[in-house]
């Protein structure tokens, strides 16, 4: 009973200034670090606590797979330098356009093709964004509704593989293949890209959008062999990891050389370039390694807390019906989505919530899948969704204008997130097939 | 151009850590690219690379987070900030700013230096390569150092615009965060 009392004083504190830091403004990395601390305070002396925090967080990035992270960010940067962007939208619109409504799906498309890419659901919402958004608005289709395709199509790429977040979750999770969650990833990546492609054709035939003429099939080969060099870096990359020849890292390493000989054959990349591009990988993965080092500080001082048993028990108590069980956790991850940024809430939540659904007999493989799947929803929700921002800025549009017209993508990723909690083998069926 | 002392110097380091920062990223890349060569190629497994780009990503990550820190990257929520008048907009960052700086001296500087000194008393060293640990964890002050002397920066800037005057530091264009 004591141990209960003393977890509910550091939830409090912990929750309590977590909150009150971010509405500040605080910048979240520091916000997690510094409640970190203020819990851990509640029972230790300052500098054992201070010394604990700051050797959890070197630790936390103390890991051989989490440097693929940089290192795909480095070659999606490279590829977007050597125009890919441009190359996997001209192909998806020789192959959609000419459908009802076509832009749209091509615009799905090609997030879905560039976010697998880059492994980012903001660079491809930008990449892709600002190339379609343009486009879309000069064929007559509403600006808002482009950006609503943009911004829920932009997630699928964090769930088709290579993906930097399903790193993170293996890393979290102690250890889960990562060859097994990128391939787990494929269907229901799928699965939600139709979905959105089913919602956006629906509403661009409702508002009579014009289509793509249609291109011939000796166009449609020459695009398709423009964007095969893009499309080949998939093959080796996951081909790579599947077939055991790469560990994720090694295949991103080798990504960043693929893509820095594509750029030379495309046009050249000076030394100067080389250095841009690593800076600006540097400077978007350090924001996140800057989380992860907090969020591992914070991640340990629950456990030290014994916060994931108390809560684990609490829950299994509640309920013994799994359904309801992964229901709740549905909820309560929506809702943290909303307001906190997916690295930090996979590396947070895992911990937590895994012991439960293991317990209940879920495979972590598929528990990946469906906690990656539903914060990419709150990536598309204000308060805190970056892809939401972003795609909203490419698009020369407002948050609140777009809200409308994204609530049946919304809608349809929640029927695709059910789908997946409930369909063990549209996550298990491809990993089984290779034996993990 | 901007000639008083402050803003060059946070420019210099600006610039010297996106060098460190772009060069350990490229270093990481070769030595994993030569892990792969060593082991298909070469017949002959490196042993060394694994913990080296292991120590890099520690040092990558806590220095490229300074750096990220001077470049106002790090993702915030302004939803409050936003909808405050000019100077309290100012003081409610400069007071955010404090905290960054605190945080920064206490865990990074203070708990990450006795860290180090820890470390080098107790002799430990790294499995593979044998470097004393010490040295990998000297990041952590280092970066400390660093984001403290940017908190302080912004947070005296942020004071003297609330107070009506021009922020000392030059307007750099800052890039999406893509």
């Amino acid at each position: 009973m004591v141990g209960l009392e003393m977890a509910w004083l550091e939830i409090l504190v912990l929750c309590g200034s977590f909150v009150a830091l971010l509405a500040l403004g605080v910048p979240v990395a520091f916000a997690i670090g510094m409640a970190t601390v203020l819990t851990l305070l509640t029972g230790m002396p300052a500098e054992p606590a201070l010394v604990t925090v700051a050797q959890r967080m070197a630790t936390g990035l103390d890991s051989f797979s989490l440097l693929a992270i940089p290192f795909f960010v480095f070659a999606g940067r490279l590829m977007h330098r050597g125009g890919s962007a441009r190359r996997l939208v001209d192909l998806a619109k020789a192959v959609l356009g000419p459908l009802p409504g076509g832009l749209a799906y091509v615009n799905v498309l090609a997030c879905m093709l560039f976010g697998a890419i880059s492994g980012s659901a903001v660079a491809a919402a930008s990449a892709i964004g600002g190339v379609m958004a343009p486009h879309m608005e000069d064929e007559g289709y509403d600006r808002d509704f482009s950006a609503a395709v943009n911004v829920s199509s932009a997630t699928t790429g964090l769930i088709i593989p290579p993906s930097n977040i399903l790193i993170v979750y293996s890393l979290a999770a102690g250890g889960v293949s990562i060859a097994a969650l990128f391939l787990a990833g494929y269907l229901p990546g799928l699965l939600m890209g139709l979905g959105l492609m089913v919602v956006a054709g629906v509403s661009a035939h409702r508002r009579g959008y014009t289509t793509e003429p249609a291109v011939a099939l000796k166009e449609l080969t020459r695009r398709f062999v423009y964007a095969l060099p893009s499309l080949l870096l998939l093959v080796v990359v996951i081909g790579g990891i599947v077939a055991g020849l790469f560990t994720a890292t090694e295949a991103a390493a080798v990504a960043v050389l693929y893509a820095w000989i594509l750029a030379l054959f495309d046009g050249g990349l000076s030394w100067r370039d080389l250095r841009r591009t690593a800076t600006e990988a540097a400077e978007t993965t350090a924001v996140v390694l800057l989380l992860v080092a907090t969020s591992m500080a914070m991640s340990w001082v629950l456990a030290y807390a014994s916060i994931p048993q108390s809560l684990a028990a609490a829950l299994l108590a509640a309920t013994e019906s799994k359904i309801a069980i992964l229901l709740i956790i549905n909820l309560v991850l929506l809702a943290v989505g909303t307001v906190m940024d997916m690295t930090p809430a996979v590396l947070i939540f895992t911990p937590i919530f895994l012991p439960v659904v293991t317990a209940l007999g879920m495979d972590p493989i598929h528990f990946g899948i469906v906690l990656v799947m539903n914060l990419c929803i709150g990536l598309c929700t204000p308060p805190v969704g970056s892809v939401l921002f972003v795609g909203c800025g490419v698009a020369g549009t407002r948050i609140e204008q777009v809200t409308r017209p994204l609530l049946p993508f919304f809608f349809m990723m929640i029927a695709a997130l059910l789908a997946v909690t409930y369909l063990p083998w549209l996550s298990l069926a491809l990993p089984g097939l290779f034996g993990f | 151009m901007n000639s008083s002392p402050l803003p060059r110097l946070k420019q210099g380091l600006d610039d010297v850590l996106a060098w460190a920062v772009a060069l350990a990223m490229i270093g990481a890349v070769l030595l994993v690219l030569w892990q792969v060569l060593g082991r298909y190629v070469l017949d002959s497994p490196s042993s060394f690379t694994d913990e080296a780009v292991r120590y890099l990503l520690v040092w990558i990550g806590l220095l490229g987070g300074a750096q990220a820190a001077g470049r106002r990257l790090h993702l915030a929520i302004d939803l409050l900030p936003e909808r405050l008048e000019p100077s309290s907009r100012h003081r409610l960052a400069a007071f955010n700013q404090t905290l960054i700086g605190l945080f920064a001296l206490a865990v990074l500087c203070v708990g990450g230096g006795s860290l180090v000194s820890l470390t080098f008393e107790l002799g430990q060293r790294s499995a593979a390569l044998g470097v004393p640990l010490g040295f990998i964890y000297l990041v952590l002050p280092l970066s400390g150092l660093l984001i403290t002397f940017y908190a302080v920066l912004f947070a005296w800037d942020h004071l003297r615009q609330a107070r009506g005057e021009t922020s000392f530091l030059a307007q750099e264009s800052v890039e999406e965060a893509a």
